[in-house]
């Protein structure tokens, strides 16, 4: 790095610092120590009771199933928006008539609201809506499912909902990562006779790196947190079928345990620290310069 | 990182703050409308803007009639500003406005679950000194603790049992079932005309609970007085009746017998009134406000209401009234939102709204108006035989959502009526020891 002169001094960075802190740090701060007690709406007080909400919530069946359903939807929405997004990302940089308008037409979802999603496909998954409808005409009734209230098959509807809708938003950054690829690489490795998978092995792959990791940690991170995709599609039924770590929170607080409702808050936290941070450290170390 | 890579996470990150911001920008901005107006309180017509706040599903409540508003501030000067909240959510809503006292200055709710939701004595006003309440007829149903904390011109607390169609049962000879069995054979003879005999919308979880909640009050009632207050002071289990599990069964056997539609948890409270203007379905079992709802939008429909058939001759549930106002102890207007709650509780406006609405009226001095068909026949053959028991909600003082949710679990088919009670027994004791109530 050359030394040149920094165009803006450091003191600029309070603004963002201060609302930072205020409004992210500072919660979260006091969340810990919620979580170790027994606030509730009910109550005048507010006390310590140790590690009783943590320990209410492994004796909760419920919210085991809850985890393990986050876990689910976390590692079926990484994987499938990743591929996916990046299957979509390599087709649309080749030199298609078509590319800007498919590109459009599958980053399209992405800003469309949930609830609109919801109300799009609430019909389309009912038992007598149109996908099991089209297995039966197509002669495939017997794939034909409750996608939304069979308590064994909803969270993953829900989780390809939700790669269908995000898909494009992993694919626009995938795209922005192979445009900056220099076409001499691919130049180079013709001449040397490479053929077309190993050019995408050695050279897309690896100069790929940092938008594969940002892809991975957004999935990631926004398949611990689920909770929208869940609550407008299922409300995190049939029954607690579909409880997610997020939905329990909302559970907790609609109950007025706001004291549990913080801890289960504070293990989610935990968790997502816990994963992500040591996986952006790998992954960082993979990353190679061009 | 490389620059471009860097230049879009940046960007993720800062539309990410931009959406942050604007979020909060925007709950400043109700914020000083409603200082500023405060600052201005005086000319002779008050300048005050109060805030009411109210479930999107009570959108059509009478107490938020846009000529009643305007007619308000016409002769006081002060406006009032909706908030609608999502159906769903109210309950999380209003606790987090109340315990963060960012406080509406009226609120509309229903008076048994501001008991179990939002802390009624801690969080609102004690409304027995105003001057309506002389001419109050029946002050229970606004009611708790011994004081008035609620105001309704209507005293009608809606009735649960079945909603049927008496076209449907006259076409086809049928007469109005007082047994289990009886009510399957009327099923059976409906389905075989090609109609869907039940409507369940469990979608939405609530509705599940019609059946056992007026099953249960009544058996209760008829074998065993003090089931819910033994319950409730933890001397008996959900888990200790057999009975109870019985009627969970009857109503799964229902759905399993093929007398319902066939997605029931698809299927949403809010396609039943199409359902019944459409003759698809002959009965559901919900409150009479249903009837209401459906013979609004189609005078000529004739429907009516009986009690839920789990055994012999069964009595009908009462809900506890619902969609009264509060005014919360923190609101900054509490004067302004008493005016409010006086003009409406003027004999002249209070009239205009009971006849409207054909409430019972709840004011000495505002009379009832003739009542519809189906309500004069729940008064004939239930209320004035006395053959009416208040439902199960009456007696439940916590959060009845996991109760709702296991419910709804039972029909996926993946738990018995059995574990629906213990799942409910240990949730329900959960519940009762974090509120600390006495013997949990």
């Amino acid at each position: 790095m050359h030394k040149s002169k920094s165009m803006y001094p450091y003191y600029l960075v309070w603004p963002a610092l201060i609302i930072y802190f205020i409004f992210f740090a500072f919660p979260a701060l006091i969340g810990f120590y919620y979580s170790f007690t027994d606030w509730r709406l009910d109550r005048d007080t507010i006390q310590f009771v140790g590690w009783d909400n943590f320990k209410a919530i492994f004796s909760d069946k419920v919210l085991i199933l809850a985890l393990k359903n986050t876990l689910i939807f976390a590692v079926v929405t990484v994987i499938g928006k990743n591929i996916f997004g990046l299957l979509l990302a390599i087709g649309l940089n080749m030199k298609l008539k078509t590319r800007n308008v498919l590109r459009a037409v599958y980053f399209s979802p992405s800003i469309l609201s949930i609830l609109v999603i919801s109300i799009i496909f609430t019909p389309i998954l009912r038992t007598e809506g149109m996908i099991n409808s089209l297995l039966g005409k197509l002669g495939l009734e017997s794939l034909a499912q409750a996608w939304l209230t069979n308590p064994s098959i909803v969270v993953w509807t829900i989780a390809a909902v939700s790669i269908w809708q995000s898909v494009g938003f992993q694919m626009a950054i995938y795209l922005a990562g192979l445009q900056s690829i220099s076409k001499e690489y691919y130049e180079a490795a013709k001449i040397d006779g490479a053929s077309a998978w190993r050019s995408f092995t050695n050279i897309t792959l690896p100069l790929l790196l940092p938008a594969i990791n940002i892809n991975i940690m957004l999935t990631l991170i926004g398949g611990l947190k689920v909770f929208s995709e869940v609550y407008v599609l299922t409300g995190g039924g049939p029954g607690n079928a579909s409880q997610v770590v997020g939905t329990i929170i909302l559970r907790a607080f609609g109950e007025g345990n706001w004291g549990l409702g913080t801890a289960v808050n504070t293990l989610l936290f935990i968790s997502v620290s816990v994963i992500a941070v040591p996986l952006i450290m790998f992954m960082r170390r993979k990353e190679v310069a061009e | 990182m490389k620059p471009k890579m860097r230049t879009i996470a940046l960007s993720v990150i800062a539309s990410t703050m931009a959406l942050s911001l604007a979020a909060c920008g925007s709950d400043n901005k109700g914020e000083t409308a409603g200082e500023s107006s405060n600052k201005n309180n005086s000319g002779s017509k008050s300048n005050v803007t109060l805030e009411l706040a109210i479930s999107k599903s009570s959108q059509d409540s009478p107490f938020i009639a846009d000529w009643l508003l305007k007619e308000f501030e016409t002769e006081t000067g002060i406006k009032i500003n909706l908030q609608l909240i999502p159906a769903e959510q109210s309950t999380t809503v209003l606790q987090t406005k109340l315990a963060v006292n960012e406080v509406p200055d009226l609120i509309q709710y229903n008076l048994a679950s501001a008991v179990t939701d939002l802390n009624l004595e801690r969080n609102f006003e004690i409304l027995d000194n105003e001057p309506w309440v002389d001419r109050i007829l029946n002050a229970d149903v606004l009611s708790a603790y011994g004081n008035i904390y609620s105001f309704h011109v209507s005293q009608d607390t809606g009735m649960q049992g079945v909603v049927y169609n008496k076209d449907i049962f006259e076409e086809l000879n049928l007469e109005i079932p007082t047994s289990y069995e009886e009510f399957l054979a009327v099923c059976e003879a409906i389905k075989a005309s090609g109609v869907t005999p039940v409507f369940m919308p469990y979608k939405d979880a609530w509705a599940a609970n019609i059946w056992p909640a007026a099953a249960f009050a009544d058996y209760a009632a008829k074998n065993d007085p003090t089931l819910f207050d033994d319950i409730n002071a933890n001397k008996k289990n959900w888990t200790d009746i057999p009975e109870l599990e019985g009627i969970l069964d009857q109503q799964y056997q229902i759905f399993k017998l093929g007398y319902t539609n066939a997605d029931v948890l698809s299927d949403s409270y809010d396609m039943a009134v199409g359902k019944f203007l459409n003759k698809e379905v002959a009965m559901m079992f919900m409150g009479d406000w249903l009837i209401q709802n459906i013979e609004s939008q189609d005078p000529e429909m004739n429907l009516g209401l009986f009690a839920i058939p789990y055994g012999e001759d069964p009595t009908i549930g009462a809900s506890p009234l619902g969609g009264q106002l509060f005014i919360p102890k923190n609101s900054k207007h509490i004067a302004e939102a008493k005016q409010y709650l006086a003009f409406i509780a003027s004999p002249e406006i209070a009239q205009k709204i009971v006849d409207e609405e054909r409430y019972v009226s709840n004011l000495s001095d505002v009379t009832t108006p003739e009542q519809p068909a189906y309500k004069q026949e729940i008064i004939d053959n239930y209320i004035t035989p006395k053959k009416v028991t208040l439902t199960m909600d009456a007696h439940t003082v916590v959060d009845q959502n996991e109760w709702y949710r296991n419910l709804q679990d039972h029909f996926t088919g993946s738990i018995t009526p059995k574990e629906v009670l213990e799942n409910w027994d240990v949730k329900f004791k959960d519940l009762m020891k974090a509120k600390g109530v006495e013997g949990f």
